[in-house]
């Protein structure tokens, strides 16, 4: 009972919980090209990355009590994390060392392929560099506003502002309906966001989109393309210059039809749908790089004044922004750069309704903070922070306990026998002896029912 | 707005003026109804001028109407088409137009960053009343503003401000006149019937009603052709100056003559033909009333923020009537005494109650080189000999009592009635009723009136009537900055939750009447936490206040916990023992207190204050009570807070919204407030009260046997000084019938005989 009151938290994996659910034939084919390996290497534990140099040129396995002594025993639990992320990654296994004891072996694939990836050689990623000079060359400016514009074109879609109608595609849709973040009712032809959603919005936008690419990525194969080669694909794009063209020569079929999907999100820029040629975002190039801390620098300055009577001031003109604000904020005044709200009971309970919790609203309005914030610490108010909580908090006073109901007893005698071993038993939750009605917890249940059995037959 | 709408709104307006002339004929007979005096303008507010479309958010969307400066990052206001004002306080010129919006509009509220201003009638008089002109104030708001003006606000500005600060009210010789510089504008007053019955004319002049008493006297020079210089620090520097500039330019004005009786009369007439009254005093010209030898001390040394409110008051060499505001514990007896000083004429200080006057007496002898028996007190206590008397100190009570007196009381009334006052003080001048306020305002006359008061908010909205009755605001200081500046307390607020005890809150569901207030202030769980709170702060050595409004738990609370209480009934003279056991006896560190200790109780030592059950949601009383704390502590800057705020609130019941609203004014000072929802260390304290269940239900059954009248509040506190207070009561409570109990049982009417149903109809 009590669940229902607390909202499904977005669990948003970061690139090793997302590779660990994958099963390891699939894992040992990503592993066929140096970019997975490399990005796989960046993400691992420090310890994880030491034991892969360190055994990297070793080609036969190295016993485990071998590498349990390259630790002091203070850190016996980073080396336990450490190993444990190698294994379920498939880095290496397990393999008997030649005197029987047991011992690990790296991945021969993986050990390949992030040799290439360290070392050189092997053959150019992604197909290379384009040769031939662009006419239409875009700059990183340009570049950086097209993926925003891109990106707030499917943030507005969810917020169903009228802005953000035109430019989404199917492909889109689906991804946000599939992932739960909206849902189409049967009535309205439009999608409706879902409290996932609302989560979601309030997340950075690195966050974003690889939460928003993980979940395109699960229903990659329904659409007939292959993982592996998108995911190693990604990779490949995650280490390429901002700011470089790329040519699409030497693409399979299913990474093409992956990079038009790209080029939706703005991940990708490419003129024309037939041109040869296309510009890797900020957005793909952030993708596996900033993963595993979800707080990234390149957030812009703050632009939100968070008062202690409860105003909240932003400095802004982008619909989006103020679209998020709308939805924990009552919206005052809008002048030009700058829109007055205030935040209330009313208006933040709504947004608790809608599956937000507290500490995603804070973390907003903080994430967000003005400069002139900035300089206090804490950021916002107390107050503020403490009072957003006790809304929250005093959604659910109310304790739930189950139990099972005992009532119509047919006489005052029986009630209080059964009252008074109920309460010896420590199990009475409620009890009304005017009505004769007794509540036992669950617990309880099985004990008092067999003692009235009992009773009853004697 | 369609323009049919408009239209019907003019006409609605014009009828409206129509019926306010109806009624203002029958004014004189029964009592003034307030809102009817407020000048036509006024009623206008800048809200109706905008029609500023929402937008899908539901904020009114001023984008349309606004034009954004290219340099708009440097300018630090937003002005909205309907008068809210929003100012950047990180902005370099915050100062500058801090100091600017002060003068024109009331501070709505003022937290860290970003202040809320808004332009009201109201403001923008004061500000004409201050100096400023139309042109400057249009200029330099243009000037402030991220974006351009709406033109709206300048309509609006122009429209308060053009035919505001044009007459002004003069006493000379104790004779009244309506003086201005524009003889058209007395001509056009002079038409009005009503004003001509006020008119004084002497038997001589009878012929020509359009010859006015001419004159000449030393003013501003209102022109000023220079080109205004671009920069906004320049402008302001020249408004600055120019108000205090003495230009000792000659300007013709005329006059003509008021009889006194009509003053109230005329006044309210100016207002509502938008050429309201200014009151000014040119007492460096006053040859008729004997100076006083009164001066500050040298050692005597003014805040800066306490001269900058005299440099309002003082502005062109003359004293303005207006009102003050200062936080409590800034020091507002001291402005008030420097301005007494100033003006050196006889000067009658109001304040709200006996301690009171006590308190401005050894404030006049402490700030000021006045000789001790050119001090009188009028109260009902002490009574001085008033004769010579320069310095006159009382209570509102005392000189608006309108039954009978003592023959000694009778011929002081007579004495104050018939000199000519330089200056009139008006201590804690919000928390008096308007009627009563009236009539101290026409028994005695004063050349200037100076209000004093710590927070201008009133629950019933009455604190527009001071506008016209006393002046405008003159002044208002910033709660925050004398706090940073260490001038006030830096107080730490909490609003304590103690859940209600479940024996508590079932009666607490199942009650209706006033008790419902007894059981919230009684609860258990309260009475823990104040007790915890209590011990607490003495380990700390600090003093404490405790407050209670409700009789009944205050004499619980005090005598279960065994502290000194002070509520109505107590004598003036236990009352100051109590009060000197607490500032100097170091056994007493915590008295409990009634509502009677809200205002004027200066208290300098109490730096904790628990607040157990309060008056609804009256911001006021909130404000005034924080005030208590708030003087200035020794080694202010030594901690992050030097005192302490607690207000105590059962949970689930009415108190949670009572409290909220009673914070709201605070909070929009800059105020925040702390929640605990539990106090660390209470449950290991040993000998709490009221632990067991038992002795709950004991209290529960206290409370229950407690008669409707102890759940009742206490009287007004203003009527103290009378030593008498009436309080609404049935005739069975009077002769101690309130606890039997007679029922009357009513037949029920459908059994009557319809021949008798018809009768009785």
């Amino acid at each position: 009972m009590a669940a229902a009151f607390t909202p499904r938290k977005l669990d948003c994996k970061d690139l090793h919980s997302y590779l660990k659910t994958l099963p390891s034939p699939v894992l040992d084919r990503l592993y066929n090209h140096p970019a997975t390996c490399l990005a796989v290497f960046r993400e691992l534990p420090d310890l994880g990355r030491q034991y892969v140099m360190r055994t990297l040129f070793v080609e036969q396995p190295v016993s485990q009590a071998v590498i349990g002594q390259w630790v002091n025993n203070k850190f016996i639990n980073d080396h336990r994390y450490a190993c444990k992320a190698l294994t379920e990654l498939r880095v290496w296994y397990e393999q008997p060392i030649p005197g029987g004891q047991p011992g690990w072996v790296l991945n021969q694939t993986f050990r390949n392929n992030t040799r290439v990836a360290l070392l050189g050689g092997g053959k150019p990623w992604i197909g290379g560099r384009s040769t031939t000079v662009d006419k239409y060359a875009k700059d990183i400016l340009f570049l950086d506003k097209y993926a925003q514009e891109r990106w707030e074109c499917v943030l507005h879609f969810m917020v169903g502002s009228s802005e953000g109608i035109e430019g989404v595609s199917r492909d889109i849709i689906e991804v946000l309906n599939n992932s739960g973040l909206m849902r189409v009712d049967a009535t309205d032809p439009n999608p409706t966001i879902t409290p996932a959603g609302f989560q979601f919005l309030l997340m950075d936008t690195a966050s974003q989109v690889w939460y928003f690419m993980l979940q395109y990525l699960e229903t990659v194969e329904h659409r007939g393309m292959d993982l592996v080669e998108c995911l190693s694909f990604l990779f490949q794009l995650s280490f390429s210059t901002l700011g470089q063209d790329y040519t699409t020569d030497g693409m399979s079929e299913s990474q093409l039809k992956f990079l038009q999907h790209l080029r939706e999100f703005g991940l990708v820029y490419q003129r024309k749908r037939k041109s040869q040629r296309y510009y890797p975002t900020c957005l793909a190039i952030n993708l596996a790089s900033g993963l595993s801390n979800v707080s990234t620098g390149q957030e812009k300055t703050g632009f939100i004044i968070v008062e202690t009577n409860y105003r909240v001031y932003a400095y802004t003109d982008s619909p989006l922004k103020i679209a998020l604000l709308a939805i924990f904020c009552d919206m005052l005044y809008r002048f030009p750069t700058m829109v007055v709200c205030n935040l209330s009971r009313t208006s933040v309970r709504e947004a608790l309704i809608r599956g937000i919790t507290a500490e995603q609203i804070l973390n907003f309005l903080r994430s967000h903070a003005h400069p002139k914030m900035l300089a206090d610490t804490p950021v916002l108010p107390p107050t503020i922070t403490d009072q957003v909580r006790l809304w929250e908090l005093e959604r659910d006073r109310l304790k739930f306990n189950d139990g099972v109901l005992y009532s119509q007893f047919n006489s005052q005698a029986d009630y209080e026998l059964l009252s008074d071993y109920a309460k010896d038993l420590g199990v009475l939750v409620w009890e009304n002896a005017t009505k004769r009605v007794m509540v036992v917890t669950k617990s309880g249940h099985d004990d008092v029912k067999k003692f009235w059995k009992r009773q009853k037959n004697s | 707005m369609g323009k049919r709408d408009k239209r019907d709104k003019e006409e609605r307006k014009a009828k409206k003026a129509k019926r306010e002339e109806i009624e203002y004929e029958e004014e004189d007979t029964q009592d003034v109804n307030v809102k009817d005096g407020v000048p036509e303008s006024a009623t206008r507010h800048a809200e109706e001028l905008e029609q500023a479309a929402e937008d899908e958010f539901g904020a009114k969307d001023f984008r349309k109407s606004l034009e954004l400066k290219p340099d708009h990052a440097s300018r630090p206001l937003f002005i909205g088409p309907n008068g809210h004002i929003f100012l950047e306080s990180f902005s370099p010129v915050y100062k500058h137009a801090h100091d600017f919006l002060i003068a024109i509009s009331e501070p709505v509220c003022r937290p860290e960053h970003i202040h809320e201003y808004k332009l009201t009638p109201y403001s923008l008089y004061a500000a004409v009343s201050v100096g400023l002109q139309t042109t400057d104030i249009i200029e330099y708001l243009r000037r402030l503003c991220k974006t351009s003006l709406p033109d709206g606000i300048i309509e609006f500005i122009k429209l308060c401000t053009l035919s505001y600060g044009k007459v002004k009210l003069v006493l000379k010789h104790n004779r009244y006149y309506v003086e201005s510089q524009y003889p058209e504008v007395l001509q056009k007053l002079l038409k009005d019937p009503v004003i001509q019955d006020c008119r004084k004319r002497d038997e001589m002049d009878e012929a020509g009603d359009d010859q006015f008493i001419a004159g000449e006297v030393s003013g501003t020079t209102g022109e000023n052709g220079e080109p205004v210089p671009d920069d906004i620090h320049d402008f302001y520097t020249k408004i600055d100056n120019e108000e205090e500039d003495e230009d000792e330019a000659q300007l013709k004005t005329v006059s003509f003559e008021v009889k006194q009786e009509n003053i109230e009369t005329i006044q309210k007439r100016c207002i509502e033909l938008e050429y309201p009254l200014l009151a000014e005093y040119d007492f460096r010209n006053d040859t008729i009333n004997p100076d006083i030898n009164m001066d500050l001390k040298p050692s005597t040394v003014l805040r800066p923020y306490q001269e900058k409110s005299l440099r309002k008051m003082f502005g062109n060499g003359r004293a303005r009537s207006g009102v003050i505001v200062l936080p409590c514990g800034a020091g507002k007896t001291l402005v008030g005494v420097t301005a007494a000083c100033t003006v050196r004429k006889r000067c009658l200080a109001l304040a709200t109650s006996g301690v009171a006057v006590e308190q401005w007496r050894s404030q006049f002898k402490m700030w000021s080189t006045i000789d001790d028996n050119l001090i009188c007190r009028f109260t009902s206590d002490a009574k001085d000999k008033p004769m010579g008397c320069s310095v006159c100190i009382s209570t509102y009570s005392m000189l608006a009592h309108s039954t009978k007196r003592s023959w000694e009381a009778e011929k002081m009334m007579e004495w104050l009635q018939s000199q000519e006052w330089g200056i009139m003080l008006l201590d804690e001048v919000q928390t008096i009723p308007a009627k009563m306020f009236r009539r101290v305002l026409t028994i005695v006359n004063a050349h200037c009136k100076l209000g004093l008061t710590a927070t201008l908010v009133r629950e019933d909205d009455k604190i527009a009537d001071l506008n016209f009755l006393i002046g405008p605001k003159l002044y208002e200081a910033n709660w925050m900055e004398l706090q940073n500046n260490g001038f006030i307390a830096k107080v730490q607020c909490a609003e304590v939750w103690c859940p209600m005890t479940p024996e508590f809150y079932r009666e607490y569901l199942q009650m209706k009447s006033m008790k419902k207030l007894l059981l919230y202030a009684m609860n258990p769980n309260k009475f823990q936490a104040c007790q915890f709170l209590i011990r607490y702060h003495e380990r700390r050595n600090d003093k404490i206040i405790v407050f209670a409004d409700n009789v009944f738990a205050l004499k619980h609370y005090a005598i279960t916990l065994n502290k000194p209480y002070l509520y109505g009934p107590t004598s003036q003279g236990e009352r100051l023992q109590i009060l000197q056991n607490f500032q100097h006896n170091p056994k007493v560190n915590t008295i409990f207190v009634s509502k009677v200790a809200d205002t004027s109780f200066d208290l300098p030592e109490a730096n904790v204050l628990i607040q157990i059950s309060a008056h609804g949601g009256s911001r006021r009383q909130e404000a005034q009570r924080l005030g208590r704390i708030l003087r200035a502590k020794k080694g202010a800057v030594a901690e992050e807070y030097n005192a302490f705020f607690y207000s105590l609130v059962s949970q689930d019941t009415m108190e949670m919204q009572y409290s909220l609203k009673r914070q709201r004014f605070l909070v929009n000072q800059g105020y925040s407030y702390k929640v605990i929802t539990k106090l660390a260390g209470m449950d290991e304290e040993e000998n709490i009260c009221y632990r067991s269940k038992e002795d709950q239900v004991g209290l529960l059954q206290k409370v229950l046997a407690a008669t409707d009248t102890d759940a009742e509040e206490e009287g007004v506190p203003g009527a103290s000084g009378s030593g008498m207070v009436r309080r609404t009561g049935n005739m069975s409570s009077m002769s101690g019938a309130d606890d039997a109990l007679y029922m009357e049982y009513k037949k029920k009417s459908g059994n009557a005989h319809p021949l008798f149903k018809r009768f009785r109809r």
